[in-house]
């Protein structure tokens, strides 16, 4: 280990220069996560009611392994990346790695997903699907109209199918007592 | 001969139309997703879970069979006609795959894999006809404390010995083990971390997870750097299969399969190690070296057959030890175990009929996958082109569905919304999911064989390694480690700065 890599300032030569600082402190909150996760753990698994024949292992022993690994795990993962040693990100087919993370596109979708979920005891599963689709397709970039078309087909399309075939049914809501749509 | 007449049987059963059509079902949609990016077939079998508990196990098993090696065909279509790969096991074939498409040679590339990979798939399958029960009989045998020896070797190879940053994947492992605990403690009936929940109590479904981690995580990563425009196809040209296609390609396909039965039978994290030293084998006896790079054929047929051989070689554990070394094979795994049946050495025994018919589906899979992966890859690279918001927000909409169809109650999909945003944030700093998953899967198992292993010891600790097989385990397991540690701390070495990859 040679001094430079563990200080990474950001004129160093060996290419720390090129992790963002953003990267940095979000590496960290995942790392304090995992760490808090395991706290957590070993915590609550005190309060865990341990009752059995004496020389058998309870219900406590596994959860305080697992949250001492959380804690272990989640440490060394600080002090990589302290080291410089970020996570790879992840390779996909759809990812362009050359652009900045677009944080108001994911921020859209779980927006989308919260309106998803929140709407289907209200006017039941179609429209919420509908609601889903549509608002996903189209923070990703679909033209406006052609989402709203394939989202009502979709969403009525798959209404019908588990209402007629699976024999599941999903809560028809607004569309509740009409025939193929309420199962 | 009693296992041929019972794999007679299961041809027998197989072949009914009815199970052919749930075959054809499930290879057609693992050739789809297989073709798709974003979706894997870990995440359609788990979609498939709640929808098929009114199907019986049989047939139900057999789709998901179909899926399973569907996905590793589909997945050598993109990786070769898609200028950006993914499936990970098939990033080696993109190597040759798609240089060979660009240099106008795309349709010698789509034959050589699917004709590689059904010959290794079935030379593998036979493999796995022929081993499978044999090793059934000998695992009767094993007590608690093999059993969780093997689970430890599962744990620390698909956690710690793959991928870039071991720590990330045991922290991954551990947070896949933690949810393994929410719920009832099966032993004692104690609650354990519901928060107070009532529907806590039952646990996080398996489905919930998996969908969540797989398909909500990877629609929000892709969602936050999506590539725009149109898909960039490259044109399939080419002949097909000449005289030089068969005399350069049968050799890899045959060194494939015996690079990647073996890897997918031993916990080693099933099909990417098989690729790599597949590849690195091609290469060292090409009679061309210098092709390499610039699209030789043997690059693809070998990685590609070992692909599909270590896919089938993944099947060994699972069925006869009840192991999973695959996210797939997890979910796998949970299927089984929502039919009440726990895949392992009395699988042969007790659910013979299921399990002939289920493998004879692989043998019968597998030539369907040929027709429709060579005759018919012109529709799979429509399929390929599908708009990505379209596509994307369509694996939203079936990952909330699917969920919502495990209990049709509203608090699954809060769940799947809090782990789909961690599997977003673990994909960003190269946290793996497949140890989340194998451990979330595992570990009830495990923590299950731990305890019984200590009641009969009465406590006493060293039960856990004095049995003879779960003390080989744990020594090659420490051999492999040591030799790990030894290549890392090389490697460091060698590169003594430093450098973080972006």
């Amino acid at each position: 280990m040679t001094s430079s890599d563990t200080v990474p300032g950001p004129d160093t030569p060996s290419g720390t220069a090129s992790v963002p600082t953003s990267a940095k402190v979000e590496e960290y909150v995942f790392g304090g996560l995992v760490v808090a996760l395991g706290v957590f753990t070993l915590v609550d698994a005190t309060t865990i009611t341990a009752r059995g024949p004496l020389g058998s292992v309870g219900p406590r022993a596994f959860p305080y392994a697992v949250g001492a690994l959380l804690v272990v795990t989640g440490v060394m993962a600080i002090v990589a990346t302290l080291r410089g040693r970020l996570g790879p990100a992840e390779d996909a087919e759809d990812i362009d790695t050359s652009v900045r993370t677009d944080w108001a596109t994911v921020a859209k979708l779980v927006a989308v997903l919260v309106a998803h979920l929140a709407l289907i005891d209200l006017v039941g599963w179609p429209v919420a699907a509908m609601v889903l689709f549509f608002g996903a397709a189209w923070t990703l970039g679909a033209i406006w109209w052609k989402a709203l078309v394939v989202a009502v087909v979709l969403a009525l399309v798959v209404q019908v199918v588990f209402a007629s075939g699976l024999g599941l049914s999903l809560p028809a809501g607004v569309f509740e007592g009409v025939p193929l749509l309420d199962g | 001969m009693g296992n041929l007449t019972a794999l007679l049987e299961g041809f027998a059963t197989a072949a009914q139309p009815e199970y052919l059509l749930y075959a054809l079902l499930g290879v057609t949609l693992g050739t789809a997703v297989g073709v798709l990016p974003g979706i894997g077939p870990a995440m359609t079998v788990a979609l498939l879970l709640p929808l098929t508990y009114s199907l019986e196990p049989t047939a139900a098993l057999i789709i998901f069979a179909g899926i399973y090696y569907g996905g590793m065909y589909g997945g050598s279509t993109t990786s070769i006609l898609l200028n950006t790969p993914g499936e990970s096991s098939s990033i080696v074939t993109a190597l040759e795959g798609n240089r060979m498409a660009r240099a106008g040679r795309g349709a010698a590339a789509l034959a050589t894999a699917a004709i590689g990979s059904f010959v290794a798939g079935t030379i593998a399958t036979i493999l796995l006809t022929a081993l499978a029960p044999t090793i059934a009989d000998l695992a009767v045998t094993l007590g608690p404390a093999d059993y969780v020896a093997l689970m430890v070797v599962a744990f620390t190879t698909v956690a710690a010995l793959l991928g870039a940053s071991p720590v990330r994947g045991l922290a991954s492992l551990g947070i896949g083990l933690f949810i393994g605990l929410v719920g009832t403690d099966t032993l004692t009936g104690q609650q354990r971390f519901t928060l107070g929940v009532p529907t806590m109590s039952d646990g996080i479904d398996v489905v919930v997870v998996a969908v969540g981690v797989f398909a909500v995580g990877e629609a929000l990563y892709v969602a936050a750097r999506m590539r725009h425009g149109p898909v960039e196809v490259v044109p399939v040209g080419g002949k097909w299969m000449t005289a030089e296609f068969w005399r350069r390609s049968w050799k890899p396909w045959l060194r494939g399969t015996l690079i990647g039965f073996p890897i997918g039978t031993v916990p080693a994290g099933g099909a990417d190690v098989s690729t790599f030293l597949s590849y690195a084998a091609e290469k060292k006896l090409a009679k061309r070296p210098e092709e390499f790079g610039k699209g030789a054929i043997e690059g693809v047929a070998g990685p590609e057959a070992a692909n599909n051989a270590a896919a089938a070689g993944v099947l060994v554990p699972l069925l006869t030890l009840g192991l999973p070394t695959t996210a797939t094979a997890a979910v796998i795994v949970a299927a089984f175990q929502s039919y009440g049946i726990q895949p392992g050495p009395l699988l042969f025994t007790n659910n013979s009929a299921m399990v002939w018919a289920l493998i004879a589906s692989l043998y019968i899979g597998n030539v369907m996958l040929l027709v429709l992966n060579l005759p018919l890859v012109k529709i799979w690279v429509k399929v390929l082109q599908i708009p990505r918001p379209y596509l994307y927000a369509g694996i939203l909409l079936f990952a909330a569905l699917g969920t919502y169809a495990v209990n049709f109650v509203v608090d699954d999909l809060i769940v799947l919304m809090v782990i789909g945003v961690v599997g977003f944030f673990m994909r960003r700093h190269g946290y793996p999911v497949a140890p989340l998953v194998v451990g979330l899967i595992l570990g009830p198992m495990a923590e299950e064989q731990v305890r019984r292993t200590l009641q009969i010891s009465q406590g006493s600790l060293s039960a856990l390694v004095t049995s003879p097989f779960a003390a080989v385990a744990y020594s090659i397991l420490a051999v492999v480690l040591a030799l790990a540690i030894v290549m890392r701390v090389r490697r460091r070495i060698t590169r003594p700065v430093d450098a973080p990859q972006p």
